[in-house]
C-alpha cells in the first residue's frame, strides 16, 4: 500500500491542459476522466484518475485501522471480495465491513436496532452506545473502539465510523443467541430455532476459551433436538468409552477425587470398630475409590477388617469380563497391603433391577455400606425406579449410605428452565477446567467430551433416554426422608481433607468447599457443583459399629 | 640449613610412621553412621548428599531416612503399621517425592495433622493402583492422577 501511495503522489497533479485546445483535446480530457491511471494499471490496479484522492484517503484509514488492532483483521477475513483489482470498491468494502461487523447477523432477540446517522447497531443487551460528538478524540476506550480520524471530514460525508470489537460482547451475544434458540424450541418455532442454532455455531467458533466450548456443545445438542436426532448409546462399547472418559475426568479435576475421598471418610467413620465390612458400590467403573479406602482400613488401629466389595456395572458382552478383571486388580492391591479381600461383580441394566438377595449379605457378621457416586439420578427417568431402589436399600439394612450427586436442577418439566440451568452449570464446570494451565491437554479435552455427552443428554434427549436428571440436595433430602433414611453429618475430617485437596490444585482459589447442614458441597467460585451426603436408616442408633 | 631440613624430614617420617600405626577413620566404612547423619538432613541437603558419590547415593536410598523426613513435622509419630503399608505402596522415598514434597511446596504453612497425612496417603494409593493396573488400559499415556501436584502453581 505504501508503494501505491508513492505512485499516487507522483501522478497526483495531472499535467495542466493548455486552454483553447481543439475538440480532439477536449475529447482526450473526457477520455482521461474515464481512463484508469496508467502507472497503477501497470501494477495491476485499476483506479480512476478522478477517484485517486478518495482512494488514497481511504487506504490511509484502512492502514490505520489494521495497524492499530489485529482483531480488525479477523473481522475482515470473512468479507467477500469479487474484484480486488478495483481498488476503490475494494477499499469501500473493507471499510464498510469494519464499520458494520455484524451486518449479516440476525438480531435474535428482536430488540431495537438503532439506525442512526452514526451507522451503528445497538448490541442487544448492552446499554446504548453513546457516541462522542467531538472529533480528534483518538484514545481508545476500554471496549477497544477504533476511531477513524478527523480526516473523514474532508470527504464531505459525515461517516463517523467506529469499530466495536470486544470479546466480552461476543460472549454476551452468544448467550443471548443460545437462550433465544431454546426459547424458539420451547415455542415449537423450529425454523427460527434452526436459523439461530446456525448463528450460534458461527459465533461460538470465534469465541475463545470456556465460553466458546460450552456454546459449541450446547449448539450441537440444540441441533440434535431440533432434528430429533438423539440416539441413546446402548452398546457396550459405548459404556467402555464412557469409562475411559470418566478416567480422564478423574485425572484432570478434583470433582471425582473430592467425591471419593469425602465418601471414604464417611465410611471410615461409620465402620470404626467393625471386623467385617461389606461395601456395595452402585457404579464400580474402574474402582478408583477403593484403593484409598483399603489403605485407610489397613492403617486402622487394631488392624484392617475383612473387606468385601460388591461392584455393580453395566451388562457385559460375552467375551469381556471386565468386572472380574477389576476384581482381580483390586484383590492384588489388597494383598499387597495385607487386607483380606473378597469381590463380587454384579451386572445390571438398571439399578432398580437389583433385589436384596443378589447381594448375599451376612447381616450377623458384617457391617453393610452402600455407596453411590453420580448413579441415583439416572433412575429418575422411569417412574417408580428410584422408589424401588430405595426400598431395596432399606431392606438390606445398611449402616451408612453415601451419596454423591450433581448439585443442579436439570430435571424440571419446562425445557427452557432446564436449558438455562444447564447452561449456567456447565459454564461453571468448563470454566474450572479452563483455568488449569497445568493440565496435559489430552485429559482436558477428554474431560470436555465427557461433559459434552452430559450436555447432549440434558438438552436433546427426552423420556427414558434422558438419564442425566440432576436434582439439588434439597430434593434428594426429601426423597431420602420419604424413603425412611435420615441424614448423617459428615465430620470435620472430611472437610479438612477436601480443603487441602482443593488447595493443591493449581486453580485452588477458584474451588470452594462448603458445609451445608452436614453435607459437603464442592463448587467453583460461588456456584456449588457437586454434593456429598451420608444417610442411615431412620431410627437407627447413632453409635457406629 | 641442610641439617634443619634433614631434621624436618626425619620428624615427618616419624610422624608418618606414627600415623600409620593408627587405623584411618573413613566415614564411608560405617554405613550406619552415614544413615544416622543423613536422617538429620533436610530435603535439599539430602538430595545434594545423594549426588556426591555412588556409595552415598546408595545409602541415601535407605527408606528410614525418608521416613524421618516425611514425618519430622508430624506428631504423634504414626504407627508401625504405616511402615508396612507405605513399603507396599512403593516406599517413603517415592511418597516424599510424589506427594509430600509438592504439598509442602504448595502449602508451606500447612500443619501436618492426621488429615493431611491421610490425604497424602490416599493420593499415593491411587497413584500406585493406577501405575500397576490402569496405565496400560488408558493407552500410552502414563497415569497422571498426581499430575496436578507436579506442575508449578501459577502464582500471580
Amino acid at each position: 500500500m505504501k508503494k501505491m501511495k508513492r505512485g499516487h503522489e507522483e501522478t497526483w497533479d495531472p499535467p495542466p491542459q493548455p486552454q483553447g485546445e481543439g475538440p480532439s483535446m477536449a475529447d482526450k480530457k473526457a477520455d482521461d476522466n474515464n481512463n484508469m491511471d496508467e502507472l497503477l494499471a501497470v501494477l495491476g490496479y485499476k483506479v480512476r484518475s478522478s477517484e485517486m484522492a478518495e482512494v488514497a484517503l481511504k487506504l490511509e484509514q484502512l492502514e490505520m485501522v489494521l495497524s492499530n488492532d489485529d482483531v480488525g483483521s479477523t473481522v475482515l477475513n470473512d468479507t467477500v471480495h469479487y474484484n480486488p483489482s478495483d481498488l476503490s470498491t475494494w477499499v469501500e468494502t473493507m471499510l464498510s465491513e469494519l464499520n458494520n461487523p455484524a451486518s449479516s447477523d440476525l438480531d435474535p432477540t428482536g430488540s431495537y436496532v438503532d439506525r442512526s446517522e452514526y451507522d451503528l447497531r445497538a448490541i442487544p443487551g448492552l446499554s446504548a452506545f453513546k457516541t462522542e460528538e467531538e472529533e480528534g478524540v483518538d484514545e481508545e476506550s476500554s471496549s477497544k473502539r477504533i476511531r477513524l480520524g478527523s480526516w473523514c471530514e474532508s470527504e464531505g460525508e459525515s461517516t463517523r465510523s467506529v469499530v466495536l470489537v470486544d470479546s466480552q460482547e461476543t460472549g454476551v451475544r452468544l448467550v443471548h443467541a443460545l437462550v433465544a434458540c431454546a426459547e424458539a424450541i420451547q415455542q415449537e418455532d423450529l425454523n427460527l430455532a434452526d436459523a439461530l442454532v446456525k448463528r450460534v455455531g458461527t459465533l461460538a467458533t470465534s469465541q475463545a476459551g470456556a465460553m466458546g466450548k460450552v456454546a459449541t456443545y450446547f449448539a450441537q445438542a440444540l441441533a440434535r433436538r431440533i432434528y430429533r436426532d438423539y440416539t441413546a448409546e446402548t452398546d457396550v462399547s459405548g459404556g467402555l468409552f464412557e469409562e475411559v472418559l470418566q478416567m480422564h475426568f478423574y485425572e484432570s479435576c478434583p470433582y471425582l477425587k473430592f467425591a471419593h475421598f469425602t465418601a471414604n471418610q464417611a465410611i471410615l467413620e461409620a465402620v470404626t470398630t467393625a471386623r467385617r465390612v461389606h461395601v456395595i458400590d452402585f457404579g464400580i467403573n474402574q474402582g478408583m475409590q477403593w484403593p484409598a479406602l483399603m489403605q485407610a482400613l489397613a492403617l486402622r488401629p487394631g488392624g484392617p477388617p475383612l473387606f468385601r466389595l460388591t461392584g455393580i456395572g453395566p451388562p457385559q458382552t460375552e467375551n469381556s469380563d471386565s468386572l472380574q478383571q477389576l476384581g482381580w486388580k483390586l484383590a492384588q492391591f489388597a494383598q499387597n497391603l495385607g487386607v483380606e479381600f473378597e469381590f463380587k461383580g454384579l451386572a445390571a441394566e438398571s439399578l432398580s433391577d437389583l433385589e436384596p438377595e443378589m447381594f448375599e449379605i451376612r447381616p450377623e457378621s458384617e457391617t453393610l455400606v452402600i455407596n453411590s457416586v453420580f448413579e441415583l439420578h439416572r433412575l429418575l427417568a422411569r417412574s417408580g425406579s428410584i422408589e424401588k431402589l430405595l426400598a431395596t436399600v432399606k431392606a438390606v439394612k445398611p449402616s451408612i449410605v453415601t451419596v454423591v450427586e450433581q448439585e443442579a436442577n436439570h430435571n424440571g418439566i419446562v425445557f427452557l428452565d432446564r436449558f438455562n440451568e444447564a447452561l449456567h452449570y456447565y459454564s461453571s464446570l468448563f470454566d474450572s477446567l479452563e483455568d488449569s494451565y497445568s493440565l496435559p491437554s489430552q485429559d482436558r479435552v477428554m474431560s470436555e467430551v465427557y461433559l459434552g455427552r452430559q450436555i447432549l443428554n440434558v438438552v436433546a434427549a427426552e423420556g427414558t433416554d434422558r438419564v442425566e436428571r440432576h436434582e439439588t440436595l434439597s430434593k434428594w433430602k426429601i426423597r431420602m426422608r420419604s424413603a425412611g433414611l435420615d441424614p448423617v453429618h459428615l465430620g470435620s475430617s472430611a472437610f479438612k481433607q477436601a480443603s487441602t485437596l482443593l488447595s493443591l490444585f493449581a486453580t485452588g482459589d477458584g474451588y470452594r468447599v462448603e458445609e451445608n447442614d452436614g453435607c459437603l458441597m464442592l463448587g467453583w467460585q460461588t456456584r456449588p457443583l457437586i454434593t456429598t451426603s451420608a444417610w442411615k436408616l431412620a431410627g437407627a442408633t447413632e453409635s457406629r459399629r | 640449613m641442610s641439617e634443619k631440613r634433614i631434621n624436618m624430614v626425619e620428624k615427618s617420617n616419624n610422624k608418618r610412621q606414627r600415623v600409620n600405626q593408627v587405623p584411618e577413620f573413613n566415614i564411608n566404612d560405617h554405613h550406619d553412621v552415614l544413615v544416622e547423619i543423613f536422617r538429620r538432613l533436610d530435603g535439599p541437603s539430602l538430595c545434594s548428599a545423594a549426588c556426591v558419590c555412588r556409595l552415598w547415593s546408595a545409602v541415601a536410598r535407605n527408606d528410614s531416612i525418608w521416613e524421618e523426613l516425611c514425618f519430622r513435622q508430624v506428631s504423634p509419630r504414626p504407627s508401625l503399621s504405616l511402615r508396612s503399608v507405605v513399603s507396599a505402596l512403593g516406599g517413603y522415598r517415592c511418597l516424599y517425592f510424589l506427594c509430600i514434597r509438592p504439598v509442602l511446596a504448595r502449602l508451606p504453612k500447612v500443619l501436618w495433622t492426621r488429615d493431611q497425612l491421610q490425604l497424602s496417603l490416599s493420593l499415593y494409593s491411587v497413584h500406585y493402583y493406577e501405575r500397576l493396573h490402569v496405565g496400560a488400559w488408558l493407552g500410552d499415556a502414563p497415569p497422571s492422577s498426581l499430575m496436578f501436584l507436579r506442575k508449578p502453581v501459577n502464582v500471580v
